[in-house]
């Protein structure tokens, strides 16, 4: 038989149109469940985007080895966000094509997953996120989980804090003037209000700003003694300490988790000695936290921080919830997601209400001469 | 009237940090007639250099402003070789964008190297600064500002009183002049670019213990320096000094008695004032002659 180049195109063509289901077929036969994960390999996120991975794979380990999910190993399917939008939602829509893939893991960045969001809903099937913007959780999808505590709790944190613990009345409130700030700075208000103090002077800034001259001046002639932030970015944050600190004002300090960030305490040095901080994950808040900690500094060699923890528990909930769910069906495994109460994980204690989130207080952690250490745990039943 | 002079130095001194970095764009556009966009990154490469050598490699602080600064003068160097001398022929717009283009290789090589976290480098004194009645002198801002007089004066010195000085300035004026003169053009632009190099260097040495070392520091002086050459006059020198001071003056003051958020914005609508009602600036001669 003669082979004509016909019927070679015409061959081809049939092979490259049948391959995809050929391997397709061959993949669903396979022997793992697999789970995928938006995560920035390249961009500025990058080296956080490895500790989220790091996070990921240790609780894979830890999952495995246990028996796995539903009688089969767990495979992670990782594909990079570029730490932009349209690069998370490329990157979703690719792990989206796979059918075999039954649940997936977001970005920690609001605005990312503001962004693959609607892709979500018409997926159908359910993200593990970590990004705190409260609306997230109450825009009418169904497929969102979230594992860390919402904005909402940490001005609620700070203010009770400040006045229960700390025993302080007048608070001067700084904050950066983008999204996030400006939402900080409004719910700590919002909660200073509530517990009948508000606040005598509610300052913001622009980000990368080179002097806070001004504004350590306002606090100063507000006669605060007490002092709540939410800054965005670190070097902000150590020009704002070290000039508080020079200018004179010593009040105490309660702040968003940026206070007590490595980098904060690297570069504001001794500005930051005696501040308090909400930290989602504080090493010493709970069993579960240390054995995730002394885990991650076995495998790693270095201290686990909020990218790594996030990512440990979104994997080992949703492993959970499949097993619970006896199925891989999306609807089933939304189900026991939420009936999850009481689920030890690395940032805390996990109960999963009816809109997603998983979390309802914060950790509040104290800067002892440059080491951060657990303070206590301030939770909310609402 | 605590609260007006220790405003006055504050100010005093983030201005000198302008002025130092928009006296590296008025000797470039008064040599080349061109807007180095790079300058900026200047100031930031020197500080990156300075985490190098005394941070990294733990050398004496004095030898490692040394390094840093022969370091910029390096880098000045490369720089008009690579960025402006092949286009010098072409019109202003190409070596702009030239500019442009370095400014950001700049910044992505040392994000590349360093990552985007902030790096701490120490002051030059012991003393983080000095109580004066009711007044805090920052050490690094009473530094700055005794650098920019010394400056100030140096160049004064330098522009009117050396030949070196005399021929650069013959170079800006009239290039083809200056080369029938018998002055070589290209040897002075080299100059222009390595004293530029060295000044957003020094800049951005002294200015990387308040602001932290970060790939953001160079633009966001910058930014403001720019403003500053605009409202002092481009290709003034003694414009640049003045507009970076009173540029610093201006949004610290407006931040403290009018909005700390717009603060940017006095800068800004200053700069809008100018250009729309003495677009020459404080000192400097119209553009339209200039060409």
């Amino acid at each position: 038989m003669k082979l004509t180049r016909r019927d070679f195109t015409a061959g081809l063509t049939a092979a490259g149109i049948t391959a995809p289901f050929i391997v397709g077929s061959a993949r669903s036969q396979a022997a793992t469940t697999k789970i995928g994960m938006c995560v920035p390999v390249t961009g500025p996120a990058a080296e956080q985007g490895l500790w989220a991975q790091n996070g990921a794979k240790l609780a894979l380990a830890a999952v495995n080895k246990a028996g796995g999910v539903l009688g089969k190993q767990v495979e992670l399917v990782i594909e990079d966000d570029q730490t932009t939008n349209p690069g998370i939602v490329l990157a979703f829509s690719k792990l989206a094509a796979q059918p075999d893939i039954v649940g997936f893991l977001g970005s920690i960045r609001s605005t990312q997953v503001h962004a693959m969001a609607p892709d979500v809903l018409k997926l159908g099937k359910p993200v593990m996120i970590g990004g705190t913007d409260p609306a997230l959780t109450h825009m009418g999808n169904p497929w969102l989980f979230r594992f860390r505590p919402n904005d909402s709790y940490s001005g609620r944190v700070i203010a009770d804090f400040g006045a229960n613990t700390l025993g302080k009345k007048k608070w001067a409130i700084v904050h950066s003037t983008d999204a996030f700030g400006t939402a900080g700075g409004k719910a700590l208000a919002a909660a200073l209000e509530k517990i009948g103090t508000p606040a005598v002077l509610d300052q913001g800034y622009p980000n990368q700003s080179q002097d806070f001259t001004p504004v350590v001046l306002a606090v100063k002639q507000s006669g605060a003694d007490i002092l709540g932030t939410y800054f965005t970015f670190e070097n902000d944050l150590g020009i704002f300490a070290r000039q508080l600190r020079q200018l004179g004002v010593n009040v105490p300090w309660v702040g968003s988790p940026s206070v007590v960030a490595v980098s904060s305490t690297k570069l504001a040095g001794p500005a930051l000695y005696g501040t308090y901080g909400v930290a989602d994950y504080a090493e010493q808040s709970s069993d579960a936290s240390k054995a995730f900690g002394k885990a991650y500094r076995e495998t790693y060699k270095t201290a686990p921080d909020i990218q790594s923890s996030w990512t440990y528990d979104a994997i080992t909930v949703l492993s959970a919830a499949i097993n619970k769910a006896g199925s891989t069906d999306p609807a089933k495994i939304r189900e026991a997601i939420l009936s999850l109460k009481k689920f030890p994980g690395a940032e805390g204690e996990y109960n999963f209400d009816q809109n997603g989130d998983g979390l309802h207080g914060y950790n509040v952690v104290r800067n002892e001469k440059g080491a951060i250490v657990f303070d206590k745990h301030i939770e909310f039943d609402d | 009237m605590d609260l007006v002079l220790q405003l006055l130095f504050t100010g005093i001194g983030i201005g000198a940090v302008y002025a130092l970095v928009a006296l590296g764009f008025v000797l470039i556009f008064r040599a080349t007639n061109v807007v180095n966009f790079a300058q900026g990154e200047f100031s930031m490469v020197a500080a990156f250099l300075m985490v190098v050598f005394a941070v990294d490699l733990g050398w004496p602080y004095w030898l490692s402003f040394l390094l840093a600064l022969a370091g910029m003068a390096l880098l000045g160097a490369i720089f008009n070789l690579g960025v402006y001398y092949p286009l010098r022929h072409r019109t202003f717009l190409p070596v702009i964008i030239a500019t442009i283009g370095a400014s950001i290789l700049l910044t992505n090589s040392m994000l590349a190297i360093y990552g985007p976290q902030p790096q701490v480098l120490e002051g030059w004194f012991e003393t983080p600064g000095i109580q004066l009645g009711p007044v805090y002198l920052d050490s690094q801002y009473l530094l700055i500002i005794a650098v920019t007089i010394v400056l100030v004066a140096f160049n004064y010195w330098f522009f009117e009183h050396t030949m070196l000085g005399k021929k650069l300035q013959a170079t800006s004026q009239d290039k083809e002049m200056a080369s029938l003169l018998g002055i070589s053009v290209s040897t002075m632009i080299m100059i222009t670019f390595i004293y530029s190099a060295v000044l957003g260097g020094l800049a951005g040495i002294l200015v990387a213990p308040i602001l932290f070392v970060s790939i953001q520091m160079g633009s966001t002086i910058a930014l403001k320096a720019f403003a500053a050459t605009i409202i002092g006059g481009f290709g003034d020198v003694a414009g640049a000094i003045i507009g970076g001071l009173a540029l610093g003056i201006i949004e610290t003051f407006g931040a403290a008695y009018v909005s700390v958020p717009y603060k940017d914005g006095f800068a800004f609508l200053v700069l809008v004032a100018f250009l729309v009602f003495r677009p020459q600036g404080i000192f400097g001669e119209r553009v339209a002659e200039k060409a």
